[in-house]
């Protein structure tokens, strides 16, 4: 793979719904530089802005405010009709639900995304191939979505990223609809992707699993971003929250941290049911 | 598709059953178009047959009058003389015409009766299927309406109030309007009178029929003069004036059917797949390739479509052929470029709805839950 050096650059990046005292400031003032081959995690809460901050660094949904710099290109100030030539060749997505298309053979989603990428016939047929085959799936190319394991669609899907060979892949939970071990086996792939291609990683996810493979873990809350403290795991909602931050209750010994009052409330009523199903900490 | 992945296509296509559903409705509308038109044909083509298979290279009727159906022309025995003296002319015949019924024990048919000489056998049908020409008290009744009326050689039927002997039957001579009954001049003119009806006139060689028709309504005066082309034209508008409008209202039907069936299917394909376009367009794709997809879904309905309708179409017509003989479908080429031309505009009107859709689909969808 050629050498990619770009890094993502956001500055001051905002975005703000509706206007005056209705506006609701889904992110707000982020600065965030990843270097190639970095990969960073983003954590937070439910709500806490992580879809609209991804939804801009993937260039479909414009900032109220800030930039938006990959491979040296502004996407906050970009011609609109320019917005999908470059989703297509600078930044790869993965997303949660794989969202491979379903008439489609796994070659044929990989080979499609080429073909948005400009790269057309048998160049971009094996392109896909090689691509699959470095994902470790060259023996399930000519298979459709619904005959492929959770694991094997994202891979596919990751696959489908690299299509164009982009600087910047954007993966939105990754792992969550993936057991543990597939989960890890995508997590260390990612990783190993931003390595030997000095591509950059932004990862969203409430997987604490993936904080193996990050360079750097950061945390999104109320639209603001900053860099993380100490996780804990909710034991009530299995969700990951930032202990300094957190509502929390000790109990036989133990300290443990809540995503909400309602989820502390829950846990106090019941404490043996939940405290073994999650450790503190 | 320039060695790109064929979505349309595929997408058409992942719901075979939804996808057969859609071509045979785009069918199953052009066929009713197709069959419409070729039963339109078939009867222009019929109506016209005896002038197409004279002999005459210019057909003469009393003045004004430009056809045989809806029409009365009578002419004095003398045009024949006047019209055979006209230079250019190499021969010209009396035809003898009128419109009656054909009354056999089995029913009755509304028909043109020619009194023909058989002599010459030049105002007489194209061809025989059997029996012989007429003679005194025969006639030849059109094998069509021979088998419709359970007609046979030797039987008798009613013409002109008068019973004639059937000696033979002959060709094309039904259609969807009336038949033809060919009998002696000399019968005719026993029961009418001896005025003439029409002169068939054959040119001479190297006479142009067109000049030879200008200077024989120039030359006998109270005449109109045709060649056989513009006579069997004119005697096909008379029939295309009366039907072309119930004919317009069904290709319109058959047509709006076809853009209900496009667009519904279309537009639950594409509903369908909403998500999925969203997704495309994350992915980078650009409005024209989405359109082009959409477009292409219509094309290849449209496509497949019209190949079953033009099969289908060619298999009815046979059978409507074989089963009432007096109808012929007769599909043409023209015919079936002129549905594809219609079914391709329908096409691009059924997908308009749907190309809106995918073009609003939002790509942040594809950061969405499925549900």
């Amino acid at each position: 793979m050629s050498e990619i050096p770009s890094a993502v650059v956001v500055e001051r990046l905002s975005k703000s719904f509706g206007h005056g005292d209705l506006a609701v400031h889904a992110v707000r003032d982020v600065d965030l530089r990843v270097v190639g081959g970095e990969v960073v995690l983003i954590m937070g809460p439910s709500g806490s802005g992580k879809t609209t901050l991804l939804l801009m660094l993937g260039a479909m949904l414009r900032p109220t405010s800030g930039s938006v710099v990959i491979d040296g290109i502004d996407l906050a100030t970009a011609p609109e009709r320019e917005l999908p030539t470059l989703r297509a060749r600078h930044l790869g997505f993965v997303f949660q639900d794989f969202n491979l298309l379903s008439a489609l053979t796994a070659r044929e989603n990989v080979e499609l995304a080429c073909n948005l990428g400009g790269t057309t016939g048998s160049k971009a047929r094996d392109r896909a191939a090689h691509l699959l085959e470095r994902v470790g799936l060259a023996h399930r190319t000519e298979f459709r979505p619904d005959q492929l394991s959770g694991g094997e669609k994202q891979r596919v899907a990751i696959a489908r990223a690299l299509a164009n060979n982009p600087s910047v892949l954007l993966a939105d939970e990754p792992t969550a609809n993936l057991d543990s071990s597939h989960g890890r086996d995508i997590g260390r792939l990612l990783r190993q992707l931003a390595e030997e291609d000095g591509r950059s990683v932004i990862m969203v996810s409430h997987d604490e699993r993936l904080r193996e493979v990050a360079d750097r873990t950061l945390w999104l809350e109320d639209g603001l971003l900053r860099e993380i403290l100490g996780l804990a795991t909710d034991p009530v909602c299995g969700m990951s929250v930032e202990r300094e931050a957190s509502l929390h209750l000790q109990s036989e010994g133990e300290e443990w941290w809540f995503c909400s009052d309602a989820c502390r409330a829950d846990f106090a009523l019941h404490p043996d049911r939940y405290a073994s199903a999650g450790r503190s900490g | 598709m320039n060695g790109r992945v064929p979505l349309a296509r595929k997408n058409l296509f992942q719901d075979r059953r939804r996808a057969s559903l859609a071509v045979a409705g785009v069918a199953a509308s052009l066929v009713l178009v197709l069959v419409l038109e070729g039963i339109f044909a078939g009867a222009m083509q019929q109506v016209s047959a005896y002038m197409r298979g004279s002999p005459a290279d210019v057909f003469v009727a009393q003045e004004g009058v430009r056809t045989m159906h809806m029409t009365q022309s009578a002419l004095p025995p003398s045009a024949v003389d006047a019209v055979a003296s006209v230079e250019g002319v190499a021969w010209a015949e009396g035809l003898r015409y009128t419109n009656s019924i054909v009354d056999s024990a089995r029913g009755q048919r509304i028909t043109y009766v020619l009194g023909y000489d058989v002599a010459t056998g030049r105002g007489g049908p194209r061809r025989l299927a059997a029996g012989q020409p007429p003679g005194p008290g025969d006639a030849l009744v059109d094998e069509a309406v021979a088998e419709e009326l359970d007609i046979e050689l030797g039987d008798t039927v009613t013409i002109m109030g008068t019973a004639f002997r059937v000696s033979g039957t002959s060709v094309d001579g039904t259609n969807i309007v009336n038949t033809t009954v060919y009998v002696r001049t000399e019968d005719f003119e026993q029961l009418r009178g001896d005025n003439v009806a029409y002169v068939l006139v054959g040119a001479e060689p190297g006479v142009e029929p067109d000049l030879l028709a200008r200077r024989i309504q120039t030359a006998v005066t109270g005449t109109t003069a045709q060649t056989r082309g513009e006579f069997a034209r004119q005697e096909a508008s008379v029939v295309r004036d009366m039907v072309a409008d119930v004919m317009l209202i069904m290709t319109v039907i058959g047509f709006l059917t076809a853009l209900a069936v496009i667009g519904l299917t279309l537009f639950t394909a594409t509903l369908g797949k909403l998500r999925e376009y969203g997704i495309v367009k994350a992915l980078g794709a650009p409005p024209g390739r989405l359109a082009a997809t959409v477009a292409g879904q219509a094309a290849w309905s449209v496509a497949l479509g019209l190949l079953v309708a033009v099969a289908a179409a060619a298999g009815l017509g046979a059978a409507i052929g074989a089963l009432t003989p007096n109808v012929v479908v007769l599909i043409q080429p023209s015919a079936v470029l002129r549905t594809g031309i219609g079914a391709v505009i329908v096409g691009a009107l059924g997908a308009l709805l749907p190309l809106r859709r995918v073009l609003r689909a939002d790509p942040a969808t594809a950061f969405r839950r499925a549900s």
